[in-house]
């Protein structure tokens, strides 16, 4: 028996040190960004990648709840959210004492704490000239002083010591705004990752690379960061800590239960530290998800879809190794725009709009969503996507679907017919009929490009498919010179005007890249971004969509679908429509994560 | 030198004016006005006249300062140097053996030229030279990589020693065998040139042994074109491979082109484009002096 029992006390103190080793272990998460950050000055940037880091290094005035769906705005710095006063046109904020930022050398070896006057500096930077921010539209034509404040800097340095009437600071903890005009959206802007705190002690530290050097009261801070290759995040020593919030949990939601399970009573955030490598291609991003070098892949390549989701169920092999898959309509849409200025398929006549209809139900968005989307899209039936306020599942349309008969008959009713007999339709007038589309090289572009070339000859209609490199679609589609171009867009913030601002006249050059100008579709707008969420708005809003189905300044493309993996020792997990990343509500067992790499 | 980088100076400066693209709509982000597109042009400085744009670039060529990235604020001087050490090290061994496995391959099959063993090797080449590189990538990533787990399917480290022994050896081995097949063709015609001349049909009626025949008169004489031909690929290893970078993770020179150039990020194309033009003209000279030591019938002038 002796043998036995030394045998039986040595297994149990290995038993003991492995428990202890996995315990003194790190929560490390891993995995890959499909397209290289920029960096993480959080007025400077836009891309979703470094936005998302950003949303775990600064922390704005409110943020989204995790698990509540439609998404819920929360307070995040400030103490409560703010009721709207003056009719909408003035917010004020409480910031929570006692929060401090992450420590840097610039602030010579003291706790810095956060105070309003950090909000009404990080506000203003977007207005700076020289910050180039992507994101200065928010707070243009916005805040009562800061346009004129903006203005002066064109000339000199911009004045952050000017008062501003916009911006009120009332003490250590208050700050108030004051808008030009009512905008119930104001508080989803606040809400944005990188409306977000800097200290303006550490921006002057680092004149010439703020990039490198975020400095945010976030729950994480960057420990390393080799540019384009490796971020790695580790939990913030200062940070206050929070707890997951189940208020606005759907027990009925397979998520939300797991989630709760996985994270009631923890202190958040539970991971250590976060690594992740951008990786551009789709192959390696992906073989390294299946190779376990990778904890998570958020949005599995299409072009591997098949391989991941036969049938539309998780594949056997993924499933035997408990891998999970999160299915998430994007809140996005992707549309073709026609240039209203065009002098062939732009205008307000009946003929033209009868052309642009007709062009519509000629294209295959079958096709599109079954082969070229491999089945992860749904087709658009107005601007708005689902899981945004204002979007109305009941609305629903026949003008976008493919319907070559109906599309032949409207060109054939308003002229435009092959009248020199080379089997192509030529305009009314006599002239032929050429169109051309613009597409961005690379991804699925060429694809899309080649299906409405198909989708058109069909119809006898003569498009001819322009390839350009990204930054000339983007000029071309700014300054008008296009005549069909493919865009998309994801929500900044999840209301429908983030959508239909899209086609604002006044917004024409900017971002109406159609150049639509309808007086009855400018009013309703206006007359919607002056009133809170509600029925009255979502009439309008259903009216505007009603008006772009009727005068097609854009063909609806789709709401794409992505798949987001995770192997079973991840915790937690739950994508957020808004926000990009969910690493302060992770938790990683450790031990399975060890014994599955081995 | 100097006329040849006037001409590489001048012709970066037209492509990108002509055919670049405007920085300026990419950095203002998707809602943008006028006035920031206006605004931001003026900080680049792409508003200036064409010929004070000119003078800036020749002022940056001759000062090796090249500022900053537009897209990310980096110093380019930085990007240069933290990305060539990645680059150099795949490319740097792909070369070497490379070469020496196509030279001692090349020999090989000249040496039994018309005998199945030529000709079957020459048919694994032109088999080898006709799949995409993009083809070997995505196979042998799968294989190796996945597959049989032999290699990491991507990644890199900061120490390199494990960076050469972990994470550089698949794509070595892969740009290797892209690249030894169109060497070895080549380096065989060398050698049968050689082989073919009256002085080697001397030596060999002199009983001179067979192997001193194809090791030093051969030899010799067929690397010269050799080091000719090394010195055309020399200076791709200072730029890497962007497909291996890419599919691999290395953070290296390659991929920090492709995206610059999708980025409309101008100094960081002018630097690498002047820096490989400068770099090519060195490699030449070199290459030039190191005929005298290979032939010693060459002579400075």
């Amino acid at each position: 028996m002796k043998p036995l029992r030394i045998a039986a006390a040595i297994a149990c103190c290995l038993l003991v040190l492995a428990g202890t080793a996995a315990h003194a272990q790190k929560k490390v998460l891993r995995m890959a960004f499909r397209t290289a950050e920029t960096g993480f000055d959080p007025q400077r940037i836009d891309d979703r990648y470094s936005v998302g880091i950003c949303e775990n290094l600064f922390e704005p005035l409110l943020t989204y709840d995790y698990l509540a769906r439609p998404v819920k705005l929360v307070p995040l710095v400030a103490e409560a959210i703010p009721e709207p006063e003056e009719g909408g046109t003035r917010y004020t904020f409480r910031l929570r004492p006692g929060i401090h930022f992450a420590d840097d050398p610039a602030f010579k070896g003291q706790k810095r704490e956060l105070v309003a006057k950090d909000i009404e500096y990080s506000i203003k930077r977007f207005r700076d000239p020289k910050n180039r921010s992507p994101y200065a539209w928010l707070f243009e034509d916005k805040l009562v002083g800061l346009d004129e404040l903006a203005e002066k800097a064109r000339k000199s340095d911009f004045d952050y010591e000017a008062k501003i009437a916009g911006i009120e600071v009332r003490g250590k903890y208050l700050i108030s705004f004051k808008l030009k005009e009512p905008d119930y959206n104001f508080l989803y802007v606040l809400a944005m990752p990188n409306v977000v705190p800097v200290a303006r002690e550490v921006i002057e530290a680092y004149p010439s690379d703020t990039h490198a050097h975020p400095v945010g009261t976030g729950p994480f801070v960057l420990r390393e960061w080799v540019r384009r290759s490796k971020i790695v995040l580790e939990k913030n020593p200062n940070h206050r800590g929070y707890e997951l919030d189940t208020r606005y949990a759907n027990s009925a939601d397979e998520w939300d239960r797991r989630a709760m399970d996985a994270l009631r009573g923890k202190r958040m955030p539970q991971l250590d530290r976060v690594e992740i490598y951008p990786i551009e291609d789709d192959q390696p991003r992906f073989l390294a998800f299946l190779n376990k070098e990778h904890d998570v892949i958020d949005e599995t390549p299409t072009q591997f879809i098949h391989q991941v989701l036969p049938n539309d169920k998780l594949a056997p092999n993924l499933a035997r190794q408990g891998v999970s898959v999160f299915r998430e309509e994007q809140p996005e849409i992707t549309f073709d725009s026609f240039n209203l200025e065009d002098p062939v398929v732009g205008g307000y006549s009946p003929e033209r709009v009868g052309l642009r209809r007709a062009l519509v139900m000629a294209h295959d968005r079958d096709a599109e969503v079954n082969t070229i989307r491999k089945g992860q899209a749904i087709a658009a039936q107005s601007p708005v996507p689902p899981g945004i306020v204002g979007f109305d599942p009941a609305f629903r349309t026949q003008a976008q679907n493919h319907d070559p008969a109906k599309a032949k008959a409207l060109l054939d009713m308003f002229g435009y017919v092959d009248r020199d007999g080379d089997g192509w339709r030529d305009q009314p007038d006599g002239k032929p009929l050429q169109l051309t589309y613009k597409y961005q090289v690379g991804g699925d572009g060429r694809a899309l490009a080649e299906l409405w070339v198909k989708s058109l000859s069909e119809i006898g209609v003569r498009l001819e498919a322009q390839p350009v490199q990204f930054s000339d679609l983007l000029k071309d589609k700014k300054v008008g010179k296009f005549q069909m171009a493919g865009s998309a867009w994801i929500a900044d913030y999840p209301d429908a005007q983030n959508f239909l601002q899209l086609l604002y006249g006044p917004y024409t050059g900017q971002s109406n890249e159609s150049r639509f100008k309808l007086a009855d579709y400018d009013k309703l707008y206006e007359k919607s971004i002056a009133l809170p969420d509600g029925d009255a708005r979502n009439r309008i809003y259903r009216d505007m969509n009603r008006l772009l189905l009727a005068y097609a300044p854009w063909r609806l493309g789709v709401h794409r679908i992505y798949n987001h993996l995770q192997y079973p020792w991840v915790k937690g997990y739950k994508k957020h429509p808004i926000l990009y990343t969910n690493f302060k509500w992770l938790d990683v067992d450790v031990t399975a994560q060890t014994v599955a790499m081995k | 030198m100097i006329p040849t980088l006037a001409g590489v100076i001048l012709l970066i400066f037209l492509l990108f004016n002509w055919v670049g693209g405007d920085p300026a709509h990419v950095l203002a982000g998707k809602i943008s006005n006028p006035e920031q597109i206006k605004n931001i042009r003026k900080q680049l400085g792409v508003d200036e006249p064409y010929l004070v744009q000119l003078w800036v670039f020749v002022k940056q060529v001759f000062t090796f300062d090249f500022g900053r990235s537009w897209s990310t604020n980096e110093e380019v001087s930085r990007i240069l140097l933290t990305r060539i050490g990645p680059t150099l090290t795949v490319m740097v061994p792909v070369l070497v053996i490379e070469t020496v496995l196509a030279v001692i391959f090349a020999v090989m099959v000249a040496y039994v030229r018309g005998r199945p063993t030529d000709r079957g090797i020459m048919a694994i080449c032109t088999v080898a030279m006709s799949i995409s590189f993009l083809v070997y990538i995505i196979f042998f990533q799968w294989l190796f990589g996945f597959i049989l787990g032999w290699f990491p399917v991507q990644g890199w480290s900061e120490s390199f020693t494990k960076n050469l022994l972990t994470y550089a050896p698949l794509p070595i081995m892969l740009a290797v065998a892209v690249g030894l097949a169109p060497s070895l063709r080549l380096y065989r015609s060398f050698f049968l040139d050689e082989i073919n001349q009256d002085y080697v049909r001397t030596a060999r009626a002199k009983g001179v042994p067979e192997k001193v025949v194809m090791m030093k008169h051969v030899m010799r004489n067929a690397l010269i074109p050799i080091l000719t031909n090394v010195g055309i690929l020399l200076p791709g290893v200072f730029v890497g491979s962007f497909l291996l970078e890419v599919f691999f993770s290395i953070p290296g020179l390659g991929r920090e082109i492709i995206t610059a150039v999708n980025r409309s990020d101008f100094p960081v194309i002018k630097a690498v484009t002047v820096y490989l033009a400068m770099l090519t003209m060195i490699i030449n000279l070199l290459v030039d002096v190191m005929y005298k030591f290979v032939d010693p019938r060459v002579s400075f002038k």
